[in-house]
């Protein structure tokens, strides 16, 4: 599965926001910039409500919020940085969250949704892949990481 | 055109179809309403024909009813067809004596009983030994038949088997025979006392031998042709029609050549089922599916036949003792057989109640006699068989639908089908399913599922509703990185649920709803709202059930 095929560079960007909220809802706009069919109140209120489950910090600055959802026509991804680290983020491990990828899906396809959080989750569980991204200077940096580290 | 066609209608009455449509739709209302209350559906459709026929409202008279006589022929044909197709070489070979002495016992034993009483009644009225004698000799020797078709239709709505339903078809069956042979012996006999005598004792035997030889020779004929035909042609529809046209063959000959017509379609069954047991089965399947309409039409016209006003007193006097020593004389009869033949308790306790009802033979050899005798004996011998064909065959079917239940021997020939008919979901669904929150961790659904035996699982939302599920195959997805057990929730794991049923539907409806949208598992809903109370799964149904088949059927062998 290629990450490429979700991800294209205009979806990652340096966050500005300081705080979960903020960054959520600065990637949830930058997909709904890229396809204006989504709805950007249902995508934050169910990216907010899968939140309120289990958060999806999942530890070592990283963190992956997901959904599948009505009304989303095919998978896509969005990438934030945040040098600055956002502390509210309730991780797992407590710790900073410094890289947000967001991962939305069409509500049936489910085989496409878990491969896709699979294939990031393998990517990041290499220590050196995931220390680039997080010191990542540009949206490039970021793409040409995660990219090349898929499969 | 027009015209023409109305001419040939005579507006007094009914045309065929008609009454063929009135049989069939109305007795079938009835059979069922019968049934709702626990009686079987021969009853009902007798009860319709004498309502309609000459007993009751006179819709059907006589000329209507013979008008139809070519399909109770071919209905008798598939009667005697399907009789003849239970009786496998097996059930001779095993239990051919025990059949002779039972099918003796309760033969002699009605006709014994039924002379003696009947010859008692009879001399007290008449005054006259010989005209007593030729009585009691002729109704005694109807009373050894036993109507195979009303018998046999209880048997099988009641599901039977068992050694007592196993005898019980062998014995309708044969006991036919028997009773066109005692009859022929007692009309010479009657003939010969009441001096009308016109043919000697050989002719009347050459006659009997050439009905039922003529029978069996002819079902054995067209029995081998079909079942070379049968193996020639393929598909399904040859097999219904090829298999009705040679019991309608079957049936007209025999009524054209003056030779035994049930004999003869038994003997068709017979040999179909015993050349090729497996490739017949297809053909008797076919056959059933069609009987219900048969059925229907064949016993409407047999009540409808039946008259039983108008009648003179002392002919209500001679019924009593007929029915009595018939009566008594086969319960009698077949349990010292039985017991003589050491056959199983069973059938020694209940056959006799399963051989109480008369029908087309007694009625068949009463108008024979009639026509044979005339007069007073003539009018005589018909009334008393009708009136006591009308007794027994509403007190026969039930004697026999209880005699099976006694026995244990109801609802052990099910299939799968007919148990799903018994069922709702509520009876199949597990309600012990695991179920997961919607919050549940990747991690503790993988625990959960690895002691159990499911292959779906429902998720549900904080108030107890169904949101998903989760199926094996889902799952296996998230089994591509290890990582994701720590932070995957249900919630992102489930699909919606393919489609859900509550626990008061059917449970065919259910299952064939899973077979046709290839569903392996459904959640099911309570009765009146949408809180979930487990899964039906398709694996677990169809193992249940074939069990339950499995278990009917060792149950049914283990009897014999």
């Amino acid at each position: 599965m290629q990450l490429s095929d979700y991800l294209p560079l205009e979806h990652i960007i340096m966050l500005k926001a300081s705080t979960k909220d903020t960054a959520l809802a600065e990637l949830v706009q930058l997909l709904v910039k890229a396809d204006p069919k989504l709805d950007f109140d249902g995508l934050i209120d169910a990216i907010h409500q899968r939140e309120n489950m289990l958060s999806t910090g999942i530890g070592q600055g990283m963190a992956i919020p997901h959904v599948r959802l009505k009304g989303v026509k095919r998978a896509a991804m969005a990438v934030g940085v945040v040098r600055e680290g956002l502390s509210d983020y309730e991780s797992l491990d407590k710790a900073q969250v410094h890289v947000v990828i967001m991962i939305i899906a069409p509500e049936g396809h489910h085989d496409t949704y878990i491969r896709l959080l699979a294939e990031v989750a393998e990517v990041l569980k290499e220590d050196e892949l995931r220390e680039a991204v997080i010191h990542a200077q540009t949206p490039e940096e970021v793409y040409n990481v995660l990219c090349a580290g898929s499969s | 055109m027009i015209a023409t066609i109305n001419a040939e209608v005579d507006p007094t009455r009914l045309p065929a179809l008609v009454v063929i449509g009135m049989a069939i739709f109305f007795g079938t209302i009835f059979a069922r309403l019968f049934q709702l209350i626990r009686i079987p559906q021969v009853v009902g459709y007798i009860f319709i024909g004498l309502l309609v026929g000459q007993s009751g409202l006179n819709l059907m008279d006589l000329e209507s009813v013979n008008d139809l006589q070519p399909f109770s022929f071919f209905a008798l044909g598939i009667i005697g067809f399907l009789i003849g197709g239970e009786l496998h070489r097996d059930v001779f070979r095993k239990h051919g004596r025990q059949l002779l002495a039972v099918l003796f016992g309760e033969g002699l034993g009605a006709f014994i009983l039924v002379f003696v009483l009947v010859g008692a009644v009879a001399f007290v009225i008449t005054n006259n030994i010989a005209v007593s004698i030729a009585y009691a000799v002729v109704l005694g020797a109807i009373a050894s038949a036993t109507a195979p078709a009303a018998t046999v239709n209880v048997l099988w709505e009641s599901k039977a088997a068992g050694p007592l339903t196993t005898t019980v078809f062998a014995i309708v069956a044969l006991d036919d025979a028997l009773a066109l042979v005692l009859y022929s012996i007692a009309a010479s006999i009657a003939a010969i006392l009441l001096g009308t005598e016109t043919s000697g004792f050989a002719t009347t035997l050459a006659r009997v031998a050439w009905e039922l030889l003529g029978g069996i020779a002819l079902g054995a004929a067209i029995g081998v042709i079909l079942n070379f035909v049968l193996r020639k042609a393929g598909e399904h529809e040859n097999a219904l029609a090829l298999t009705i046209g040679a019991v309608a063959l079957v049936a007209g000959s025999a009524r054209l050549l003056g030779i035994d017509m049930i004999l003869a379609a038994m003997t068709l069954g017979c040999v179909i089922a015993n050349l090729a047991p497996r490739r017949s089965k297809r053909a008797f399947e076919v056959v059933e599916r069609f009987t219900a309409p048969m059925f229907a039409l064949f016993f409407v016209t047999v009540g409808a036949q039946l008259n039983v006003g108008g009648m003179p007193g002392w002919m209500w006097a001679m019924a009593v003792p007929y029915l009595a020593g018939r009566t008594i004389g086969k319960l009698v009869g077949s349990r010292v057989g039985a017991r003589l033949s050491a056959a199983p308790k069973s059938v020694t306790r209940y056959l006799g109640f399963c051989l109480l009802s008369q029908a087309g033979v007694a009625v068949g050899l009463s108008i024979t006699a009639g026509h044979r005798f005339g007069g007073e004996f003539g009018t005589a011998i018909i009334s008393i068989i009708a009136l006591t064909t009308f007794v027994v065959q509403i007190v026969g079917p039930p004697c026999v639908k209880h005699a099976i239940h006694l026995a244990g021997e109801a609802g052990l020939n099910i299939t799968e089908d007919d148990l799903m008919q018994e069922h709702t979901v509520n009876d199949m669904v597990d309600r012990g399913a695991p179920e997961f929150l919607r919050g549940t961790s990747l991690n503790q659904i993988l625990r959960t599922i690895s002691q159990t035996q499911a292959t779906a699982y429902p998720v549900t939302d904080t108030t107890g509703g169904l949101a998903g599920v989760i199926t094996f195959e889902g799952l296996k997805e998230s089994f591509g990185s290890e990582s994701l057990t720590h932070w995957l929730v249900a919630y992102d794991l489930m699909e919606p649920a393919p489609d859900v049923v509550h626990e008061n539907m059917p449970l065919c409806d259910a299952v064939s709803r899973m077979r046709d949208h290839h569903i392996e598992f459904l959640p099911v809903l309570a009765k009146d709202s949408s809180d979930l109370i487990g899964m039906l799964e398709l694996r677990t149904v169809t193992r249940r059930l074939s069990e339950e088949v499995m278990r009917r059927k060792q149950l049914a062998d283990a009897g014999s």
